[in-house]
């Protein structure tokens, strides 16, 4: 065929141009051992470049300083911090023509990892670094914050601005949300977890999955599918108390284990970590791993496992919701071949988790108001009908979780067909207020403890969990050095 | 320069000369690949390796395109651009004297001073963080390029000052004292007598002090999150939590190493020069 | 005593104390700049090591005296990162050091396109820690699209998840990657300063390739060698970025850096005992650094400038 010997040919050109271009610099740049003249002139040629590029920028912003010269509404801006993940960089590529046009409040985002948000907003609004208009916080930070007086509580806003609609927001994420009924941040999208697994392979293998399957069910499914070319089941072992953390978490509640004990004022108590439904739930999860596990799972989160689903590389994956947006995308490779079934459990009814990434306003804002129509603008109805219609992904790729119109939407029930209904399921199955069987210390919390000290915990016990999967200690040396990890936290 | 080494047979210069081009080019694989992938799709990048692919520009266009309200190339090169050159020149003005107080005419504590320099190295920089944080924050320095270069000057400076005095210490001192003699002054000595002779070296500790500034990320981020970012920072912002980004990251980061790598290749002569003058003979 | 004498004797003096100002002076602006921006930092870390602060849960700030300070010395974790400090940053001086030693001597002869070697074998210096460490781990260790792991299965070999089972040995390799490319810069430049006529001597003597390597070429590259040392040390024993990008911390990856870092804005947001950490660090380098300069040669002793 002549067509593909082109297509064959063209990169190997390609790859001989970009090694001989490089050969060429390389060869510029060292084989001037006799000639002293030959590095003056690229140092004076390279300096020139710079002072080029200098100017150049210097122009750029002498421009840009016109422009909010000549914009006289847009001398109102605010910063966000956000963290980078397609769907926020989606709100970053609206906001220009949906946001800034209508209001002229300028939006200058940062984007970091979510390590670094952390760091940097939590250090910023707990120490007065007055650097942010709004921030972007999980489910976890929301209530803490609110708590320690750090956030502009939502409610007055939200009820005297009659484009938000507060009561649209999905119960469970706004329980989640408050503390002592006043809102603290608002949800950008929130999800639920669930397990996805691919329909034809189970068929194929003669299997059958339960709508709401326990984790004994399921390991059995995973051992009987896995096989050389294709893993049982994708489960999360990378280090980090919203990785491994959030995964295993779920699966300790079910099984009748926790982190700490609660004292009678809802204080830390003693680390559980040594207790046996801890050593069970942990080997379960280690020896599903081992078993019928994706290779490298010390190393897997949300990212990994996703790229190996979408590669046909496993069968099942328990992770979050929103994934399955992404599975059933127009572009996905396995789009359509899936099904969904409730977080699997053992000795409780529900297991999934609940989480949600927000926006939320620090009490340092120099411009409340402009912080405001800024969120409200970001999370609302509005926002996501108009996600639906602008974003190259349609409206499969909206924001999800968030807001009970999202699932009433004619247009998001056809393209979410499969999943829309399951994700909505899923979230109000999620055990907010009662996810496992003993009594935990602080706010209310389901892959994590309602503490500010679980963050910290949660870290350095799952790197050493993590190291455990990956088999470079024993599962016995990780669980008493994470039992000494949780004890420093006890009172 | 060593040439033919006498006894020494052709062959086993050639095998030698082969088996250093071997190793050349493995050292550099991961920079090549890096450089290739941010010619591939995504789906080319994040699968099993290949060489055979269609190459792209697409994710040069993409890590280029400025999106508005967010940090891009230009901002984040300007602003490394200068917080890098103005910190370098400050670190020279300030190493340059005193070197010369601790090697051409040393003052009397020039050890201990010397060492004091250097002690200032070992304070790990994340656990100054936050006073550094907090003074930054009380005289408004937060998200300025100011904080940059006053704290890239402090981390530079003590590895000049070592450096310079070595390389001052190879200036004859009859050169000097006959200057003084003619009566020039300390600065007239370093223009007019010392400067000629250790340019080299002050070239290499120069291009040293610009790759350390140029490549340090975590003081930018943790103090110029908001404005005066620089090009780590940018890079960093391309890596996604939730779906692929390795050709597009490779791409960033290619475009964010060219400038220094390309300083680096230019000065290597001059590096080795001047590295050969620091050495503590 | 005599008048004159006093006289002269006040003013010699006189002249000495200005001569040692006029010596001084040129020293000040860089001394002072580094007194302010270093050590005022260091106060405030020696001020908060005597408290207890958090940020999360906000508490206000107490002084505890040396509490800090008695925590540390029972805590294994610090002592873990502490072994991995020195195991990391000896490991990598070494291993670069030789490396680079070897490099050098391979670069140090006339073939074909040398300049064109050298200018690859020193990139890897100049790339950013960030990058090295996100293209190390994404496109070499990765056990799924990894180069190495590629090059291993279709030998016929398993699989090695390289970044979860050797943590530690995963970034070392990262970083003598980094390093040895500025230690043979280093040897290089000693090499090509040897004194040409003792070799050639030599030769004709009849010494062996070894002979004349370990016997005169070695001694003469005993400076360029502690240089490389002492600026290697003083860079590795900070390693902070590549263990963010690599393993993100664990048994075996976490070194004092890191530590410091996950117990104050890294999530554990307690500054007093971070702070305690830090300056026990700080000492400790210091001494550790004394002796190293003192026992490593007359390095500045024998040395008249």
């Amino acid at each position: 065929m002549p067509k593909t010997s082109t297509t064959t040919k063209k990169p190997w050109l390609a790859i001989l141009g970009l090694l001989a271009a490089f050969a060429l610099v390389a060869a510029a740049c060292g084989d001037s051992d006799d000639e002293e003249t030959t590095d003056d002139e690229s140092s004076e040629s390279a300096s020139a470049s710079e002072t080029a590029d200098d100017s150049d920028s210097g122009e750029e912003e002498a421009m840009e300083d016109e422009d909010e010269g000549e914009a006289m509404e847009a001398d109102r801006s605010i910063n966000v911090a956000i963290v980078g993940n397609p769907t926020l960089d989606d709100i970053a590529s609206l906001t220009p023509e949906l946001f800034t046009a209508e209001t002229g409040i300028e939006v200058n985002y940062t984007v970091l990892d979510e390590q670094t948000l952390r760091e940097v907003t939590t250090r910023d609004v707990g120490a007065g670094g007055d650097q942010f208009d709004v921030v972007q916080i999980g489910m976890y930070e929301t209530p803490q914050f609110g708590a320690n007086g750090w956030l502009v509580g939502l409610n007055d806003l939200a009820a005297n601005d009659p484009d938000y609609n507060i009561d649209d927001l999905i119960p469970a994420v706004r329980g989640g949300l408050s503390v002592d009924g006043e809102l603290y941040a608002s949800p950008f999208y929130a999800e639920s977890s669930f397990l996805m697994y691919r329909a034809d392979v189970l068929e194929e293998a003669g299997l059958e999955m339960p709508a709401a399957p326990t984790w004994d069910q399921v390991a059995e499914i995973a051992r009987a599918v896995d096989s050389d070319e294709m893993a049982g089941i994708c489960l999360r072992g990378k280090p980090g108390w919203g990785d491994l953390g959030a995964s295993f978490t779920t699966v300790l509640n079910t099984f009748g284990g926790t982190w700490w004990a609660a004292n009678d004022d809802g204080s830390i108590g003693a680390a559980q970590v040594d207790k046996p439904e801890f050593a069970e739930a942990f080997n379960f999860y280690v020896d599903l791993i081992n078993d019928a596990g994706q290779d490298d799972a010390a190393n897997s989160s949300f990212n990994e496992c996703l790229s190996l689903y979408q590669n046909g590389e496993v069968a099942m994956w328990y992770d979050a919701t929103v994934a399955a947006g992404i599975l059933e995308a127009d572009d996905s490779p396995v789009q359509g071949l899936n099904d969904f079934a409730l977080a699997p459990t053992n000795v409780t009814d529900a297991s999934g988790w609940l989480w949600a990434w927000t926006l939320a306003i620090p009490v340092s804002t120099s411009d409340q108001d402009a912080a405001w129509e800024f969120v409200s603008w970001a999370t609302s109805q509005a926002y996501i009908e108009a996600a639906g219609e602008n974003l190259p992904g349609g409206w499969a790729a909206v924001p999800p979780g968030t807001r009970q119109s999202t699932y009433d939407n004619p247009n998001y029930q056809e393209a979410a067909a499969s999943f829309a209904q399951k994700t909505l399921d899923a979230m109000q199955a999620a055990p907010i207020d009662n996810p496992g069987t003993e009594p935990r210390p602080g706010l209310p919390g389901v892959q994590y403890v309602g503490v500010p000290e679980f963050q910290d915990m949660g870290t350095r016990c799952t790197q050493e969990l993590s190291a455990a999967i990956a088999g470079s200690q024993s599962v016995e040396d990780a669980i008493s050095a994470c039992q000494s990890i949780a004890s420093e936290f006890s009172s | 320069m060593s040439s033919q080494r006498i006894g020494e047979s052709k062959w086993k210069n050639a095998v030698l000369g082969i088996l250093a081009w071997v190793v050349s080019l493995l050292v550099f694989f991961p920079v090549f690949w890096m450089v290739l992938n941010g010619f591939k799709t995504e789906l080319d990048a994040n699968t099993d390796p290949k060489l055979l692919f269609e190459p792209t520009f697409e994710q040069y266009r993409t890590v280029t395109t400025q999106t508005e309200g967010l940090l891009g190339f230009q901002e984040a090169f300007t602003n490394s651009f200068i917080a890098v050159i103005t910190s370098t020149v400050l670190v020279m003005l300030l190493a340059i004297p005193a070197a010369y107080s601790l090697s051409i005419r040393p003052i009397a504590a020039w050890r201990d001073v010397l060492f004091f320099f250097i002690s200032t190295k070992f304070l790990p920089i994340v656990a100054a963080i936050l006073p550094l944080w907090i003074i930054a924050r009380d005289l408004d320095l937060l998200n300025t390029r100011l904080v940059l270069i006053i704290l890239y000057t402090a981390m530079n400076l003590p590895l000049a000052v070592w450096m310079l005095r070595s390389f001052f210490n190879e200036v004859p001192r009859e050169l000097v004292e006959a200057a003084q003699i003619d009566g020039s002054s300390i600065w007239g000595q370093i223009t007019s007598v010392i400067l000629p002779i250790v340019a080299p070296g002050i070239a290499a500790t120069a291009l040293l002090c610009v790759i350390f500034a140029w490549n340090e990320f975590f003081l930018a981020v943790q103090l110029n999150p908001v404005d005066g970012s620089t090009v780590p920072i940018w890079v960093s912002s391309n890596v996604s939590t939730r779906g692929n980004f390795l050709a597009k990251l490779s791409a960033a980061s290619t475009l964010a190493t060219l400038p220094v790598v390309i300083a680096g290749w230019v000065a290597q002569k001059r590096m080795i020069r001047g590295l050969a003058m620091g050495a503590i003979k | 005593m005599t008048a004159i004498d006093t006289d002269k004797a006040q003013a010699l003096a006189r002249y000495q104390r200005r001569e040692a100002w006029r010596r001084r002076i040129p020293l000040l602006p860089a001394l002072l700049f580094t007194i302010v921006v270093t050590q005022v930092p260091f106060a405030f870390s020696l001020w908060f090591s005597l408290t207890e602060w958090t940020i999360v849960p906000p508490s206000p700030r107490t002084f505890v005296g040396v509490d800090n300070y008695v925590d540390l010395a029972s805590n294994e974790f610090f002592r873990e990162a502490a072994w991995t400090t020195v195991v990391m940053t000896v490991s990598s001086v070494l291993l670069s050091l030789l490396l680079g030693t070897v490099l050098a001597l391979l670069l140090d002869r006339e073939f074909f396109g040398r300049g064109v070697a050298r200018t690859l074998l020193i990139t890897p210096f100049l790339i950013m820690p960030v990058v090295a460490g996100l293209v190390w781990k994404t496109q070499m260790f990765n056990s799924s699209f990894g180069v190495l792991n590629w090059l291993l299965v279709n030998g016929g070999f398993e699989r090695v998840e390289f970044v979860s089972r050797f943590p530690g040995i995963s970034i070392i390799v990262v970083l003598v990657w980094q390093w040895t490319p500025f230690m043979m810069l280093i040897i290089l430049a000693g090499l090509q300063g040897q004194d040409q006529s003792v070799l050639e001597a030599a030769r004709v003597d009849g010494a062996s390739n070894w002979a004349i390597f370990s016997q005169i070429t070695l001694p003469q590259l005993r400076p360029y060698l502690e240089l490389g040392t002492l600026l290697g040390s003083i860079y590795l024993i900070q390693v902070f970025d590549h263990v963010v990008v690599i393993t993100g911390g664990g048994p075996g990856s976490t070194n004092i850096p890191y530590f410091v870092f996950q117990r104050s804005i890294g999530g554990g947001w307690r500054f007093g005992q971070a702070s305690a950490f830090s300056i026990v660090v700080v000492v400790a380098s210091i001494i550790i650094a004394t002796l190293g300069i003192r026992l490593l040669s007359n390095l500045l002793e024998g040395e008249t400038p």
